[in-house]
């Protein structure tokens, strides 16, 4: 499922072409993609942001619901692409549901590999709305309706309006419940996804036919089979193409560089980094660094970087070229001791107690406060390396 | 046979591989070769386990037949676990005259005055080490075996390997070992792992050794050839000093698998390139942990394909040369 796999250089942007604009024709072609794209003026070439503003401390917990929040954070998530949405309506939550739940019924009697909790368990979907994620104000047209699931009841508020839907964020829940449990029994939640548009690109967002939905980032939490399951199910109905997210290197010192940006507010506790060199038996290398001097680090790396407005501390840029500097500085020290180049290696996970990232594509934020940052950055990825 | 000693014998069997059942069995001996005979084993662990207690039962085995049997397993099969190293330190004067059944009968009386209600049980093995196992009680309370301390002590040596040891019992174990073998102090060696035979290899050097020579290969003929050999020339003879130079510090061949290697770092900060940091008075404070399936080839590979720079660092030709693997390094100073 994988369009052009492209690996961001490290010395900053990378220009993409702009999509060709008769979506319908390209996106069942979405392999072939590169060789259709044409550029348009109208569109505009998205790129990697090479400046971004620092992460504040954000409290959602005004916005969002408290419960929805416990469910994002705290896990382990699979991050994939998806392109947008075909007639995706926030109203049919419930069809969908019961759709998505007669599908995995079918696929599970043909005998596909859904092995979560044996062969007695009967998968319920729920559909449901994540309410307040939402970022930019163009439109702020948030849905308003409620799917509510478990016991067959759904309350429905039918006022809609979309315009963009770059607002909302949905969860899916495929439950398993087995055959001959007690009434009692509470349902288990054996698969968990959901769906993100968080500070997405709004000329791109805004160039999108009205059909279409662009929620770009898909967490997944549970087993592989129902992973692929669900993916299949959204792709047919949907008409979408779904790929894996892996997170490269360039997001990677993104975050190490963020995180430690981060310390000045919330203690990170440590800065830690996972490196495997290409040797024979390969070598792992974790490198943790006490956040008070990864710290001092970071900001030593900034004042050294001319272009600072010392004024309007709100809006300060950080800058790809001063993550690389703190990259280097780390790397030097490194090197200083040991002799031994990192450079030469791979930067495959990088943690602190706000979370964790691995090159595999796994993302886990440990607090809420800086879920939407977060986000938003894998945001902009996954809009990336969409192929259209 | 009482509750105790079954309870031992199934958790023991869970533990042992399927494959390794049948000679384990022969090895302890302490059933007869009909018994052992009539044990099938191609039925499942669990029917095994239950014809084995059965079994046993029949020949009235105790728990100290069964921890014989955990011994032998344990003894075959050493890299499980944790294995912490110590190091035996100012030998008195008739140290290395010390021989086994000495050693044997100092360690368990040591012991048991140390602490009362100890089960020792000490066996030599084939390749001159000194097994011995530990279960401890106190006071109140009968030894238990469930978890047993497990010690290789290799006599004339100063190396003690040291299995699954609570801190509370440490001082005990380390201070019978001590007087055991006549020295005055024990102290740790900053050496640990799972694979118990990499750490005795690593430490006794039971690996091919390479050492360095002035003139490593025949002297060369002068060649005035063109100048791409000489360019390949050039890149060979960085290649086989690379390669020299990885195996002086690591040894050649195959070398004991140790895992993982770990430095806590508290060193200043000196880049030319970042001034703020370089003037800073205090150490930056970070960690670096290296891991392997077997971290001496890897490192060895290091230094021969340029990743790290020859000559190799002190920092890493420590882990072959003192035979650590755990290093505190303060002050600029490596190895302080």
């Amino acid at each position: 499922m994988e369009g052009s796999r492209e690996r961001t250089p490290h010395s900053g942007g990378v220009k993409r072409r702009s999509k060709s604009q008769s979506y319908r024709r390209s996106i069942r072609t979405c392999f072939g993609v590169a060789s259709g794209l044409s550029l348009t003026p109208a569109l505009t070439a998205r790129r990697m942001n090479i400046c971004r503003k620092a992460p504040k401390s954000q409290n959602i917990t005004e916005k969002v619901k408290p419960e929805h929040l416990a469910l994002l954070v705290k896990t382990e998530w699979q991050l994939s692409y998806v392109t947008p949405l075909y007639q995706f309506r926030h109203t049919q939550l419930k069809t969908y549901a019961r759709q998505l739940s007669a599908f995995i019924a079918a696929e599970k009697q043909q005998g596909l590999a859904v092995e979560v909790g044996g062969l007695q368990n009967t998968f319920k979907v729920s559909f449901s709305v994540l309410q307040g994620l939402a970022e930019t104000n163009d439109d702020p047209e948030t849905v308003l309706i409620q799917v509510v699931t478990g016991l067959g009841r759904g309350r429905f508020s039918s006022r809609f309006r979309l315009h963009f839907v770059i607002l909302s964020l949905f969860l899916l829940k495929v439950q398993s419940k087995p055959m001959f449990a007690r009434q009692e029994d509470p349902p288990k939640t054996v698969w968990s996804g959901w769906l993100s548009c968080i500070n997405g690109n709004p000329e791109y967002l805004q160039s999108l036919p009205k059909d279409f939905t662009c929620l770009p980032l898909f967490c997944s939490k549970g087993a592989e089979g129902l992973s692929s399951l669900v993916k299949s199910w959204l792709q047919r109905t949907f008409d979408c193409c779904f790929g894996p997210l892996d997170i490269n290197q360039t997001t990677l010192q993104w975050l190490a560089a963020l995180w430690t940006n981060c310390h000045m507010e919330t203690n990170i506790q440590k800065l830690k980094m996972i490196w495997t060199l290409p040797v024979v038996p390969p070598l792992q290398v974790t490198y943790t660094v006490d956040s008070d001097d990864a710290l001092e680090l970071w900001r030593s790396t900034r004042e050294s970087s001319a272009e600072k407005s010392r004024g309007a501390e709100d809006e300060v840029c950080i800058d790809f070229s001063e993550v690389t500097r703190f990259m280097q500085g780390l790397m030097s020290h490194f090197y200083r001791h040991f002799r031994v180049d990192l450079s030469a290696g791979e930067l495959n996970q990088v943690s602190s107690a706000l979370g964790s990232a691995k090159l595999n594509g796994k993302i886990k934020i440990s607090s809420s406060r800086y879920l939407i940052s977060i986000f938003s950055l894998l945001t902009e990825c996954a809009l990336l390396k969409m192929p259209i | 046979m009482d509750n105790l000693a079954k309870h031992l014998l199934q958790r023991l069997m869970r533990r042992i591989p399927a494959s390794m059942l049948q000679s384990t069995l022969d090895k302890w001996g302490r059933l007869t070769a009909e018994k052992r005979k009539s044990l099938d084993f191609t039925q499942s662990k669990l029917t095994i386990t239950q014809e084995l207690v059965a079994l046993c039962e029949e020949s009235e085995l105790t728990v100290k037949h069964i921890t014989e049997l955990e011994m032998i397993y344990v003894t075959e099969n050493p890299n499980q676990g944790m294995w912490h190293t110590f190091q035996l330190l100012d030998p008195e004067d008739d140290a290395h005259s010390v021989e086994l059944m000495q050693f044997k009968e100092q360690f368990k009386s040591h012991l048991s005055e140390l602490k009362r209600n100890v089960s020792v049980k000490i066996k030599k093995h084939t390749d001159e080490a000194v097994w011995i196992r530990v279960a401890w009680g106190d006071g109140l309370s009968r030894p238990n075996h469930l978890k047993a301390t497990y010690v290789v002590h290799y006599l004339q040596t100063p190396y003690v390997f040291v299995n699954a040891l609570s801190s509370k019992n440490k001082p005990l174990l380390l201070q019978a070992l001590t007087l055991s073998t006549k020295h005055q102090q024990i102290k740790a060696a900053n050496l640990s792992g799972q694979k118990l035979t990499a750490l005795r290899d690593l430490l006794m050097r039971q690996y091919q050794q390479v050492f360095p020579t002035k003139y490593p290969s025949p002297l060369p003929e002068s060649d005035q050839s063109i100048s791409k050999l000489r360019i390949e020339k050039v890149q060979a003879e960085a290649s086989a000093n690379r390669h020299r130079m990885a195996g002086e510090t690591f040894g050649d061949g195959m070398l004991p698998a140790l895992q993982s290697a770990f430095f806590q770092l508290e060193t200043k900060f000196k880049d030319p390139t970042n001034e703020a940091m370089t003037q800073r008075d205090e150490p930056f404070i970070c960690s670096v942990k290296f891991s392997s399936s077997n971290l001496l080839e890897s490192l060895r590979h290091c230094a021969s394909s340029g990743i790290a720079s020859t000559p190799v660092t002190p920092l890493l030709s420590s882990i072959p040369l003192k035979g650590r693997n755990y290093f505190v390094i303060t002050n600029n100073v490596p190895n302080a």
